[in-house]
Formats: C-alpha cells, sequence, structure tokens
C-alpha cells in the first residue's frame, strides 16, 4: 500500500523528524495543560503539553502560547501533532476556546487525510482535551459549569464494545454522534473500533447495532459469518481411533503402561548419562518420543535409543508398538 | 539509484528469464492446445518448463508439476482439493504464523464447519514439533505448515514434521507453502522431502514475473482439481496456460539451481553484515527470530519505541525500499499476526521492519541502509514519548514495556 499522504503531510513529518527550527517537537517542563492519548498497544500514543500566559484575574483569559508533542506512531500520526500544535499556537487561543479546534480543523490543515489514517487526528482532538481537563484542574476552573462537558476517558467506563482497542459503549456512542459516523468503516477509520479482529462489526450490541440506534436504520444487506466452532474434545477422538484400532487396552491404560515402562527400564539408563525422555503421545500403537538432556540433538544417540525404547516397549507393553523420535 | 531491499515481497525479473519469455508474448503466441504446426513450440516450451522444474525439485516426475497463476492458487488448490477429496475428514493443522493464503483458507473451512488446529509458535518463531504430533488426529486430513516465513526467514523443520505426519498416518496430506524457500534452498522431494505431498510456490519471488506459481502433488494424494474446465495440466488445472509465465519460471528455476549455492553465500554475507552493523549502531534493537534457524536473505527488525511506517517513509526518501509488520502498514489496523504469535512485545511488533536481500543486492546497498537508518531510527526516536534522546535509551518508566 503505497503512502497517499497530502504534500503538506509529508512536509511536516520530514520537518519534525530532522527536528527543524519551528517545529512542535517535544515536552513542556511543568506544563499547565497535560494530555495523553492512545498507548503503545493500539500502535500510537501522543503526549501534548501546553504553557499558558496566566491572566491575572480570569484563568479563562489565559491564552496557551506554547504546545508541544511526543508521539509513537505512523507519519500521519506524528504530522497531525504537529498540526494541532501549530493551530494552537498561531490562533492565541485560551484554553477553552482551543477546544474548538476538532479533528476536522486537523485533517483540513493537513491537506487530508486517507481515511484510514482518520483517527490520527482524532487522537490530537482527544489529546487536546484531556490537556485543558487537566488545565481546568489546575486553575481551578469549572467547565461543567460552563456548560463544557469533555468526557474525560476515565469517566466513559462502560461495557467495551470493541475488545481489541477496548473501546466502550458511551465511548463509541458519544463519537459516533460528535463525528457524523455512518457506517462501520467510517468508525474504523476514525477511532480504530472493529479495525482488527472485526467480531464487533454484526453481533448484538456491536458497532452495526450502535450505528443503527444513532440514525435510526437497520442494515439489510449483511449476512454475518456464522462463529468459529469451538475444537472438539481431543480425548473424544482418541477413543475413536482406539475403538477402530487395535490396542485391547484402553487408552489411558495402555499410556500408563507405556509410561511404567519407561519410568522402570528406560529412564534410569538415561539418567545415567545425563539424559532423559519424554513421552509425547501415544497415537494407536505408534509412541512419540522426545530426548532429552544430554541425548537430545545427537543423531546418533537418537537411533539407538529409538530402538533401545523400541524394543523394551514391544517386550514388555505390546509387540506392536512401533517409536518415533520427535 | 534504488537500493532494493524487499525481496520477500517480490523480485526483479532477471534479464535471461525476461529474454526466454519474450518470444512467447510476440512470435510464439499461439494457444498450445491448438493442433496446427505452430502450436507445439509453446506446447514443448511448456513440457520443457515442467522438466527443469521437475528435476529443481529432487526428480520428482514431471506430471507431479502442475503450473498455476500465483502461490495463492497452488495453496488454496491444495487446501481445497484436499478437503474435497476426503470428506469423510474435518480436521486441518495449520500454523498461527502461515501466510494469509493459507490461514485465510483455513479460516474460511473452519466457518464451514471444519476443525483447524492453529499451532503457537514460541518467541523466536520456532514450531514444536511435539505440539504437531498431538495435534495430528483420526480425522485429520491435511498438514499445511510452511517452509520459510515470509517476515522473519524462520524456517520450519520440513522433512521432519512431514516424516512425523506420515509416522501417526500415512493418509494425512501434508503441504509446504515453499514460496519463500523456492531458489534459496535446496529442495529434494525424492529425498528429504520424500514425505511431503503437496508443495507450493510462485515465480516472482525468484526472479520471474508475477501471475506464474506451481504446485507440486505427489503421485497418488487423493486432491481434487480446483479450477475445473478444460483438459490443461491433464484436466487437473484448466485454462489457458501462460505460456511466457511458465517459461519464464522454467529459466528462473534452472538460473536459480545453478548459482544458488554461490548466491546463498554472498547474500548471507551482506544480510549478516546488516544485521552486525545496526546492532552495533543503535540501542534496544532485537532480530526477530534470532535463535531460529533462518532464510540467509532475511533480517526483521524490531526497533523499539517507534513505529514502523514513519522509518519506511524515511527509509523510502533515502531511495531504500524496505517493509513493515507495523499495523499502520498493513492496510488493516492490526499489526503483524506473525510477530503477534510469537509474543514480540507491542513496543516491538509496531517498530518491526525486514530487509530481504536477493542475488541483485551488493555491498553498496548495505552500506547506503548502514549509513542511512541509525539516523532515521534516532530521529524518529526524538519524537517518542517513550525515548530519553539525551541518554540515548529508553525513559525509566517505558523500559519495562520492552520485556512486554
Amino acid at each position: 500500500m503505497a503512502w497517499e499522504y497530502s504534500e503538506k503531510t509529508k512536509q511536516i513529518f520530514m520537518d519534525a523528524v530532522q527536528g527543524k527550527p519551528g517545529t512542535h517537537l517535544g515536552e513542556i517542563e511543568q506544563p499547565d495543560g497535560f494530555g495523553e492519548h492512545g498507548s503503545i498497544a493500539c500502535g500510537d500514543a501522543l503526549r501534548f503539553t501546553f504553557r499558558v500566559e496566566r491572566h491575572p484575574e480570569d484563568p479563562l483569559q489565559d491564552r496557551i502560547v506554547e504546545a508541544r508533542y511526543l508521539t509513537f506512531g505512523c507519519t500521519s500520526a506524528i504530522a497531525a501533532s504537529e498540526a494541532l500544535c501549530s493551530l494552537i499556537e498561531s490562533g492565541g487561543y485560551s484554553p477553552v476556546g482551543a477546544l474548538k479546534i476538532t479533528n476536522h480543523d486537523i485533517v483540513d490543515f493537513l491537506g487530508g487525510l486517507p481515511e484510514q489514517k482518520i483517527h490520527c487526528s482524532v487522537m490530537g482532538a482527544e489529546a487536546l482535551e484531556a490537556a485543558v481537563f487537566n488545565w481546568a484542574q489546575k486553575r481551578g476552573v469549572d467547565l461543567e459549569a460552563l456548560g463544557i462537558d469533555l468526557h474525560a476517558e476515565d469517566k466513559e467506563e462502560g461495557r467495551i464494545v470493541c475488545q481489541c482497542f477496548s473501546l466502550s459503549e458511551p465511548y463509541l456512542r458519544r463519537k459516533i454522534l460528535e463525528l457524523g459516523l455512518k457506517t462501520i468503516p467510517e468508525i474504523t477509520g476514525a477511532v480504530k473500533a472493529g479495525g482488527a479482529c472485526m467480531s464487533c462489526h454484526h453481533k448484538p450490541g456491536g458497532l452495526q447495532d450502535l450505528l443503527d440506534e444513532a440514525w435510526g436504520r437497520k442494515a439489510t444487506s449483511f449476512v454475518p459469518l456464522p462463529e468459529f466452532p469451538a475444537p472438539r474434545e481431543r480425548a473424544a477422538a482418541v477413543n475413536v481411533a482406539v475403538a477402530t484400532g487395535r490396542p485391547i487396552l484402553s487408552p489411558f491404560q495402555f499410556a500408563r503402561q507405556i509410561e511404567q515402562a519407561l519410568d522402570q527400564y528406560v529412564r534410569p539408563q538415561l539418567r545415567r548419562d545425563g539424559g532423559d525422555l519424554e513421552l509425547v503421545d501415544v497415537k494407536d500403537t505408534a509412541i512419540f518420543i522426545q530426548l532429552k538432556g544430554a541425548c537430545a540433538g545427537c543423531p546418533n544417540s537418537t537411533q539407538t535409543m529409538k530402538l533401545m525404547v523400541e524394543r523394551t516397549l514391544k517386550e514388555m507393553v505390546d509387540e506392536r508398538i512401533r517409536v518415533v523420535a520427535v | 539509484m534504488l537500493t532494493y531491499l524487499d525481496n520477500n515481497a517480490t523480485t526483479r525479473i532477471a534479464p535471461e528469464v525476461l529474454a526466454a519469455m519474450r518470444p512467447f508474448l510476440e512470435d510464439r503466441f499461439f494457444n498450445p492446445s491448438s493442433a496446427y504446426e505452430c502450436a507445439r513450440g509453446p506446447a514443448d516450451a511448456i513440457r520443457q518448463a515442467r522438466r527443469t522444474v521437475a528435476a529443481a525439485l529432487g526428480g520428482v516426475a514431471p506430471d507431479e508439476v502442475l503450473f498455476t497463476s500465483c502461490a495463492t492458487e497452488s495453496l488454496n488448490a491444495a487446501i481445497f482439493g484436499a478437503v474435497r477429496a476426503n470428506p469423510a475428514r474435518r480436521h486441518l493443522v495449520t500454523s498461527a504464523v502461515e501466510h494469509p493464503a493459507v490461514l485465510e483458507v483455513c479460516r474460511d473451512l473452519a466457518r464451514d464447519g471444519l476443525e483447524v488446529d492453529f499451532l503457537p509458535v514460541d518467541r523466536a518463531g520456532r514450531l514444536d514439533p511435539r505440539a504437531v504430533v498431538r495435534a495430528v488426529r483420526p480425522d485429520t486430513l491435511l498438514v499445511a505448515l510452511m517452509h520459510a516465513n515470509n517476515e522473519t526467514g524462520v524456517v520450519f523443520p520440513i522433512a521432519d514434521l512431514a516424516r512425523l505426519t506420515k509416522e501417526i498416518d500415512p493418509s494425512v496430506l501434508f503441504l509446504t507453502d515453499a514460496t519463500q524457500t523456492m531458489g534459496k534452498l535446496p529442495l529434494d522431494l525424492t529425498g528429504e522431502l520424500a514425505a511431503v505431498d503437496l508443495f507450493a510456490f510462485s515465480g516472482h519471488k525468484l526472479h520471474a514475473p508475477k501471475g506464474v506459481g506451481a504446485l507440486f502433488v505427489r503421485r497418488g494424494a487423493r486432491v481434487r482439481p480446483f479450477l475445473i474446465g478444460g483438459h490443461q495440466e491433464s484436466g487437473r488445472r484448466a485454462g489457458t496456460e501462460n505460456v511466457a509465465a511458465i517459461v519464464a519460471l522454467g529459466a528462473a528455476v534452472e538460473r536459480a539451481q545453478r548459482t544458488r549455492d554461490a548466491d546463498e553465500i554472498r547474500i548471507r554475507g551482506l544480510r549478516d553484515r546488516l544485521e552486525a552493523g545496526l546492532l552495533a549502531s543503535l540501542p534496544c534493537v532485537e532480530v526477530n527470530g534470532a535463535g531460529a534457524e533462518r532464510l540467509p536473505n532475511t533480517l526483521n527488525l524490531s526497533v523499539h519505541f517507534i513505529e514502523g511506517e514513519g522509518m519506511l517513509f524515511e527509509l523510502n526518501r533515502a531511495g531504500i525500499c524496505a517493509s513493515s509488520g507495523s499495523a499502520c502498514t498493513s492496510g488493516s489496523l492490526e499489526p503483524s499476526h506473525v510477530l503477534r504469535a510469537m509474543q514480540i512485545p507491542f513496543t516491538a511488533v509496531h517498530g518491526s521492519i525486514r530487509f530481504s536481500f536477493s542475488r541483485d543486492n551488493t555491498d553498496a546497498d548495505v552500506d547506503r541502509v548502514l549509513a542511512a537508518f541509525p539516523e532515521i531510527v534516532r530521529g524518529l526516536r526524538r519524537l517518542s514519548p517513550y525515548w530519553d534522546p539525551a541518554h540515548d535509551r529508553p525513559r525509566p518508566e517505558a523500559e519495562p514495556m520492552m520485556r512486554g
């Protein structure tokens, strides 16, 4: 998949990687606002900090004068972080005013982003919200009293819809409405939900249900794939083999006799030389063993041991036994 | 000047291969099934290519070699063909690190009600032969395990695994995806690999063009045809033969046979020099698959705390083509299923980068990567919230993440 980034996105990324003057790479010490979004497990993470010029009386008139980021992520994640800082610094925003910056502004600043990279711009907007939330706590500003509901992530605990990216139902409901997401690919593009195992797309309470509730539509064309069948009990399969096969003993008794013969006659000899063996499996009359310790990896000993073990087991347990070295 | 180090993705067509195929795109365009005299040339050329491939596989019978359109088709044909020929058996064994051409086919069959065991690998990408033994059961119809992994180059001990499978039950079919080993490793389907029933590969990984592959089907193996129609390939793979591409595959296989041993030594030398150079110049970098037997041409590195796409972007600007298993380059949002199956920590999965060599590469290519890549990594790490650039090491709070 070749890159479909705008020239501006590429230029911003290149300047950032080379640490050109004017880029916003870094972290402000003792920042007035600190926000993080994402995690290394998800593949991108942004740490966003800003410094304000404090207004002597009214914190709401604080001005953001410096914004910095550190980003783990792809080309567009880094470019989106840079775009966020540029937008904020050039706008002379107050922290509350900066909340007007949305992920769409970031996308516009970058001259567009491929659909599957929209989540990089959303990450920027989320980190900004978290940082403003942090600033408000430090400055004693009651955002809720101002009618601003920041949905700090810790307030959005709830049923997890997308297990792969740990995204909750309240979060997804909010994002669907906020960003006007109408399809599952749009959700995946914006917030990653459903982008990995895809099992949450059409199951009850999954992404399609959330979309239907939000926009009042019902999917008609999609027939969900059946779930994978649970693996059958292995023991049952072995019993079938034995039922149709030759050993007279039950599989359990047969394996037990083999273990006993190995313990009594074979292992003592091997252990004297610093070796050992593992009984890997018993399939019908084929006995799979693996040599351990000093015996492992020596082709000569493998052949010798195989014959020795086979002779012993033939004699002690069943003459049809065949030993296979694993 | 381009440094192309993505040869596990595809290779450049060799000049002699292009020369061999060219007449069949021009004057000798005839359908090999036609009756007139001039169609005999294309038919003979296909026969010759089939003999060449059969010889390269250790002297198998030419009629055990089918030409297909790609390795994916070969693998689909082998798996679906085996399932349809053995309806009484409903169980498949494969590994978690197979190419999607196997993995997704198995998943699709699981939706139809077949049971599939996806065997895990260890931290070095190795498969435990004991797991294969334990997985095979009385209703197993097929064991499908790749020869070498396309991402990490880790080589599975296919000869042993096939032999063990046959020890359990000779009627279980054994399929190997040899897309990454054909032309790179010696392959003897009448000797060491005599227990392998089905063996798939493509042309474009060994300097033939895209659009041609092959499937070895051992005589007597119970496999129904996949592409059904005309009588081509003895009715086992219908569709007018892609004559030029088949001729090219024959020429590429012949060339690989001739120079493989010398190429391997030189390629391994290049890869090892790049590996040692990068490990020496960068902290917190590890080789994925280190500790396992690996293809001599593949270097898969994890660079902790930065993301692969940014590295590829900067390498691209430096004129270097490589690839990454990071989520951002996969087209989905999931990072490489291979590295995840190896339980590589997240800090490293997203920062994985693969350099894969061919005989076209030179020392100059290695020099260019050694000159460019460490600076690229340092640049991206300056941006990373987990890295302390002043001391060129992870931040203390991030350090434990490296251990996953």
